[in-house]
């Protein structure tokens, strides 16, 4: 490459000024409207795979689903957040570890609801559920009602610019793994506090995981 | 006397407004910023100038394509060196991967290369498809789209949301690519059709 062929693309790129980026549904000014859309899908995928209680009114006015949402809703807030800035560059002086420590405070509300659930616990239940197959079930229902979401909100993620694309995922599938435990509580027979720090944070912990991977390579640009 | 910040801030809130000198100002203004950073970076590690302006080129798509990120209400300059810092460390990735893909020589193509007495031209074509398609995804639909379907820089750079001018630099790198993998000589050069 050479400085003519430098010049010659300057041109042709200033020729562009005043472009707006392309309208999309799946972009960063939407990620509001996304997020609820991707809980939708998740609550949706939810009543399919499990189908709809006779208990469910019930068990929607009980304590332990409503600290099962709230820590989940809370995760999800501070996911949302760290997807949002990891899509605008310079917003934090690089060489911080993670993003100038704000996982921490975006993580703390969340993980603080389920310590206190799990240390507060006095249900008696065993942290591994009722039943053999209760954190297999737990687990992988989260993480496979999330799976929508996460797409969603990584497709959303590409219309930014991830100066660490393999963060941004992890912070979108944070945002995702949160919201599919949001929607499983509507399904979950385990209201043991301690079962529902260790095993919640796991699958939320798994997408994360699974969007940091698929970020890596989906949110380079 | 105003200073960087504000000068290509004012720029970049210019170019919102269409104007497009202004634009092209503040693009020349990095280029040469970033020519005088990474020439002196590359030339230490053994690298000409072409490569310099490879990446130079590389930072100015990757600012044009991402100015809609950054907002005018922030600071323009930690912006763009979040932009800068990026594509350096992904092109030193991606040379990295390509150090790889060129020092993958497995025997059998050693040896079918030494028993090769003559190269016949229809042997020559089932190279380039395989070259072809080992290009990154990106540079692939380029070359399929110009080279092998005839379509206009214009109407791919449509087709595939991006501008002219990066369709013109991708396919420029698919070229040099395939000419290193075909070990040719010279790279093609380019007759653009805009």
């Amino acid at each position: 490459m050479s400085r003519p062929e430098t010049d010659r693309l300057i041109r042709d790129l200033a020729r562009e000024a005043g472009a707006p980026p392309r309208a999309r549904f799946l972009s960063m000014r939407w990620l509001l409207p996304i997020a609820v859309l991707s809980l939708g899908v998740a609550i949706a995928l939810v009543f399919l795979l499990f189908g709809v209680s006779a208990q469910l009114p019930g068990t929607v006015q009980g304590a332990p689903f409503l600290h099962k949402v709230a820590s989940a809703l809370a995760l999800a807030a501070g996911g949302f957040l760290l997807a949002r800035d990891a899509v605008r560059p310079g917003g934090e002086e690089w060489g911080n570890g993670w993003g100038s420590g704000r996982w921490l405070p975006a993580l703390l509300p969340g993980a603080a609801l389920l310590l206190i659930g799990g240390v507060t616990d006095e249900s008696g239940l065993s942290s591994f559920g009722r039943s053999d197959v209760s954190v297999p079930i737990c687990v992988g229902a989260i993480v496979l009602v999330s799976l929508p979401a996460l797409g969603l909100i990584l497709a959303a993620l590409r219309s930014g610019a991830a100066t660490r694309p393999g963060r941004a995922g992890a912070a979108a599938g944070l945002l995702a793994g949160a919201l599919g435990a949001a929607a499983y509580a509507l399904a979950c027979k385990n209201d043991g506090g301690l079962f529902v720090a260790i095993w919640y944070t796991t699958a939320i912990a798994l997408v994360a995981g699974l969007g940091a991977v698929v970020g890596r390579r989906t949110l380079a640009w | 006397m105003d200073t960087r910040e504000q000068i290509w801030a004012e720029a970049m809130r210019a170019e919102r407004r269409g104007d497009a000198a202004a634009y092209g100002r503040l693009l020349e203004e990095v280029a040469d910023v970033l020519r005088r950073l990474i020439r002196g970076r590359l030339a230490r590690r053994g690298m000409g100038v072409h490569e310099a302006e490879d990446l130079v080129q590389e930072v100015l798509i990757g600012l044009h394509t991402k100015r809609h990120t950054w907002d005018p209400e922030r600071p323009f300059l930690p912006w763009l060196h979040a932009i800068v810092r990026y594509k350096l460390m992904d092109a030193g990735r991606r040379s990295r991967r390509e150090a790889r893909y060129l020092s993958d020589l497995p025997i059998e193509e050693w040896s079918d290369l030494l028993a090769a007495p003559a190269e016949d031209p229809d042997r020559a074509l089932v190279d380039v498809d395989r070259h072809v398609a080992a290009l990154p995804m990106g540079q692939r639909a380029v070359v399929q789209a110009l080279a092998i379907e005839g379509a206009t820089v214009r109407a791919t750079a449509e087709r595939l949301g991006t501008s002219e001018g990066a369709i013109r630099v991708t396919l420029h790198r698919a070229l040099r690519r395939l000419a290193a993998a075909a070990n040719l000589e010279q790279a093609v050069p380019i007759r653009g059709k805009a």
